[in-house]
């Protein structure tokens, strides 16, 4: 039989936590009671324990992030501990091993898997993870891989029941339409559960096709070499025959997070000079790699200028009650620039334009990406059509995109296709900045925070709250004349807002 | 007074080794030697002389026994065995004086003289005519080796009465050879002399030959020396030996409880060898020795004494020159901050016995012990083409494999140069092969190797070709 275990309810408002360890591996024997998997939410860390002795079959791995009623694994309540010792008493079947699991009934029939549609502007994707082994058993529609694009990850799931066969590895680049795997099509002869728990037999063997006894095993060098460098073999993925770990495989190992962290905090006593390394997200992996580009590619520089804000102040200050009461939404000054911004991009549309190769393409709408940042990272969602949107349209957008934001529910759709940024550095204090362009747009504007300066006016010193502000921009697109010009016009609807009214 | 980084004391395989691997490895080194000449009981009175004694003594032995079945007429051999020792004598003094090149080559100061510990860090060397010096060492590696047991009752007079030592410079070939110890000195040196006419007697307390090895080759090895003239006295316990003028005289007392008497005008006593740390102050630094006389030591080959290693025959283990040199690498290794790792299970043994017997991994009495489900795969060299061209088709190939898995768990070889055969084995087992991977292999033909390929084929799925 078997037993599901799940993530119990364990505080109120925790609705999700995170596998940080199992205790035990993937088809060991458990006995009831013992800790098999330990796991963290917001508040607190806490154990599970195995309801049931049998065979731990994990279905979560470490580090993912589970919601509360999720089955973490199962127990296979019939097998018994002594299983491999009863197998290897079968004489007779020592030679009858099949690479396939053979539970399956095949139909011959094979499906390729391709890498869907993600998105507009997405080519390609990068294979962040399977989810499945190459050579496994399954269902139609279960998630078999996780896929990285530019603005988001994604899961693939199955397009049938059959037998997984992998063709682009984990880590690999591939186009939109590529096939990623193959199902080979057939349906257990009986229920996977059950072909599982009624013999014995099968689970081990299987399992040996695909991973051999001699997996990361080191030789003799690469031992040496990973003694000194203080690494178990068991962190070190073998490129070697079935696995092996080679001389190159350890020259290239680096410390696994957990040890180094022991080892720093071990060294130093009482002064508590721990540092902490986690997984870097995909979510991080794409900024870094998308921000690299940025500046290697084109030929970025900035432009500023100083925008005095008491007028906009002031309608804010005359208008903002009423404006709340009317649109359930406040005003803000997120709503002023986008505005002006669309104005002055119709002006100088090559600020609103994309560099493609040997063509610059021209957009007459304005998609206003605005940056907002959330736990995981920075990301853009795109407010539609903003030269068209009114004041409450443009805030009610960013109030629902910067929702879906922080919850980690944004779309790809809706992050991408941007055609100009603007990121607002001033929410954090920044004075000034120089934002880099969200490719393949060709500009993004800066916003800082204000500060009461004094600020000469018909010849007399006043003290005005300014803000600076900055644009940079793709000098191989756009020249200095324009996008200054593009700035000096963002600055001039600013400082006298009845010109957005107006379009003058 | 001279300072060293690191300090050996002995200088066979184990020291001189680790001696080597120090100076590549940057260490200011020096190296102590109690003999004239440098490498120890291997070089000066062990692996190297006795090989070139097998060898002198197996081409007489094919030239009077296999010459005429290939054709070659001689008319009648004599053994001059006074030139058959000098030969041996120069290999011996050449190995030794590339030993003193490999030390100078690589910068190592050569002491020679007895060492003895005055302090952890001091050690003091008695050299000849009362010579003495010091030296200060910052590590210091005992490297002093074994020595012959001499067992209680045996009148041991290096004249009739000999070790290894002795055998190794007899001035005339024995009529009879009473041997005590049937491992692997006792038989080498039986072999050369049974070559050279000698009756050969042992007398093994234990029940089989090579007691430590897979009892296949027990048992296929007195076959041959069987048809070579050996006799056995097995499971029988020596109680006296000893020269009465030209006779040795010996007693035992056998399984039954009978006593037997054996008369022979040599007796050569091999019964195993002993650490040997005389004299070289031990007690002065706090080192203590267990009831064989080895050096404690923990997993990093150090004493309780940190900055002072031990290596070889002197702690325990095997008592191999090839072990030695390992540990010597290792320690050298260790001291200048690296990490290295020998894998004791995987360390060959060897008999130069012909056919020769060789070792690696676990024999089937081990595995049988600690119950593991394994598969054996045999081999005969008669089958083989290469052997019978040779006219050597004593022997055979065994291979042991996981049941389950196809690990190779142990190689067990006894036939033409299998000492050379079993680093295949060694290098297969390093990397943890299966039976299938060696047997997948291409082995040239034809050679002796093919019986290592045809032994893992029949491990595999008992699909051996050539049988």
């Amino acid at each position: 039989m078997h037993f599901e275990v799940k993530i119990p309810p364990v505080g109120e408002s925790i609705t999700e936590v995170t596998i940080s360890s199992w205790k035990k591996n993937n088809g060991d024997f458990v006995e009831q009671d013992e800790i098999i998997c330990e796991v963290d939410s917001d508040k607190t860390s806490f154990e599970i324990p195995a309801e049931k002795a049998g065979k731990l079959n994990i279905l979560k791995q470490e580090d993912e992030t589970v919601e509360v009623g999720t089955i973490v694994c199962t127990i296979d309540t019939e097998s018994t501990n002594n299983t491999p010792s009863s197998q290897s008493e079968n004489k007779n079947e020592d030679h009858e091993e099949s690479d396939s699991p053979d539970e399956v009934h095949k139909t011959g029939e094979i499906i390729e898997i391709v890498v869907p549609e993600v998105g507009e502007s997405i080519t390609e994707v990068t294979i962040a993870e399977w989810t499945k082994e190459n050579g496994s058993f399954v269902e139609k529609d279960e998630i078999i891989c996780e896929i990285d694009s530019d603005k988001a990850t994604f899961e693939l799931p199955s397009d049938a029941t059959g037998i997984l066969q992998i063709i682009a590895q984990s880590g690999d680049t591939v186009k939109v339409g590529d096939v990623v795997c193959k199902i080979e099509v057939g349906s257990s002869t009986s229920k996977p559960k059950e072909s599982q728990s009624s013999s014995s037999k099968t689970a081990p063997e299987t399992k040996r096709s695909n991973e051999s006894y001699v997996k990361g095993h080191p030789s003799p060098a690469a031992n040496k070499i990973l003694n000194e460098k203080g690494i178990s073999p068991s962190e070190v993925k073998g490129s070697g025959v079935d696995g092996r770990i080679t001389k190159e495989d350890a020259l290239k190992a680096s410390k696994s997070q957990k040890e180094e962290k022991k080892g720093v905090s071990e060294e130093t006593g009482d002064n508590n000079r721990s540092s902490r390394r986690e997984k870097i997200t995909n979510l991080r992996k794409t900024i870094s790699k998308r921000l690299v580009s940025v500046k290697n590619e084109t030929a970025m520089l900035t432009t500023f200028n100083e925008v005095n804000m008491k007028p906009i102040m002031d309608v804010r200050k005359k208008y903002k009650d009423q404006f709340k009461e009317k649109y359930e939404v406040g005003l803000g000054f997120m709503s002023f620039f986008t505005k002006a911004c669309c104005i002055a991009l119709k002006e100088w549309p090559a600020v609103n334009a994309y560099l493609d190769e040997n063509e610059i393409e021209y957009h007459d709408y304005c998609d206003i990406s605005i940056a907002v940042s959330t736990p995981k990272g920075l990301v853009v969602p795109v407010i539609r059509n903003a030269e068209k949107l009114s004041f409450q349209g443009i805030e009610s957008e960013i109030i629902r995109l910067a929702g879906k934001a922080r919850d980690g529910k944004l779309t790809i759709p809706e992050m991408t296709g941007g055609t100009f940024t603007i990121t607002n550095g001033g929410v954090f204090g920044s004075m000034m900045s120089t934002p880099i362009i969200n490719p393949p747009q060709s500009a993004i504007l800066g916003m800082h925070n204000i500060v009461q300066r004094p600020f000469a006016e018909n010849g007399e010193v006043v003290i005005r709250p300014i803000m600076f502000v900055a644009l940079s921009y793709d000098h191989r697109i756009i020249d200095g004349r324009e996008s200054v010009s593009f700035l000096v016009r963002v600055k001039q609807l600013l400082e006298d807002p009845m010109r957005l009214l107006l379009n003058v | 007074m001279s300072t060293y980084n690191v300090v050996i004391i002995g200088s066979g395989p184990g020291g001189y080794v680790a001696a080597i691997r120090c100076a590549q490895l940057g260490l200011k080194t020096a190296i102590i030697e109690k003999y004239d000449t440098l490498g120890g009981t291997c070089l000066n009175v062990g692996c190297i002389p006795s090989k070139a004694l097998l060898d002198s003594s197996e081409h007489f032995h094919k030239a009077e026994k296999e010459f005429g079945e290939h054709g070659i007429q001689t008319g009648k051999l004599t053994v001059d065995l006074n030139q058959m020792i000098k030969r041996k004598d120069d290999v011996v003094d050449q190995t030794c004086k590339g030993v003193a090149f490999l030390m100078k080559k690589n910068k190592i100061d050569v002491y020679y003289g007895i060492g003895s510990f005055k302090d952890k860090e001091t050690i003091s060397i008695h050299g000849k005519e009362g010579k003495k010096e010091e030296i200060k060492a910052e590590k210091v590696i005992i490297a002093t080796g074994s020595k012959p047991v001499i067992i209680p009752g045996i009148e041991y007079d290096k004249k009739r009465v000999i070790t290894s030592t002795e055998a190794l410079k007899l001035k005339e070939i024995p009529n009879h050879l009473i041997i005590i110890g049937g491992g692997v000195i006792g038989l080498e040196l039986g072999s050369v002399y049974a070559r050279l006419g000698s009756k050969i007697t042992v007398v093994e307390f234990a029940d089989r030959l090579i007691s430590g090895m897979d009892s296949t080759l027990s048992k296929e090895l007195q076959k041959v020396l069987k048809k070579l003239g050996f006799d056995f006295h097995f499971k029988t316990k020596v109680n006296s030996a000893k020269t009465k003028g030209n006779k040795v005289i010996l007693t035992a007392s056998n399984s039954k409880g009978e006593n037997i008497s054996l008369e022979g005008d040599y007796c050569l006593i091999a019964v195993g060898r002993k650490a040997y740390t005389e004299g070289l102050g031990l007690e002065n630094v706090g080192i203590e020795t267990d009831d064989r006389g080895k050096i404690n030591i923990d997993e990093n080959l150090q004493t309780k004494v940190p900055g002072i290693y031990a290596i070889g025959d002197v702690v325990k283990g095997a008592m191999l020159a090839h072990k030695a040199e390992e540990e010597g690498i290792f320690v050298a290794e260790t001291i200048a901050g690296q990490k290295p790792h020998i894998n004791y299970n995987l360390i060959p043994g060897v008999v130069y016995t012909w056919p020769e017997v060789a070792s690696v991994g676990y024999t089937e009495e081990q595995l049988k012990e600690k119950s593991v489900n394994y598969k054996v795969g045999s081999f005969p060299i008669r089958a083989l083409g290469r052997a019978r061209a040779s006219m050597d088709i004593d022997g055979l190939i065994k291979v042991l494999a996981d049941k389950k898995t196809d690990e190779i768990l142990g190689v067990h070889m006894i036939g033409p140069r299998v000492a050379d055969l079993i680093a295949e084995a060694v290098v297969a087992m390093e990397y943890r092969a299966s039976a299938e991977d060696v047997a997948r292999m291409s082995h040239a033909h034809p050679t002796y190797t093919e019986a290592m390929k045809e032994a893992c084929l029949a491990a595999t799925e008992n699909r051996a070709l050539h049988l």
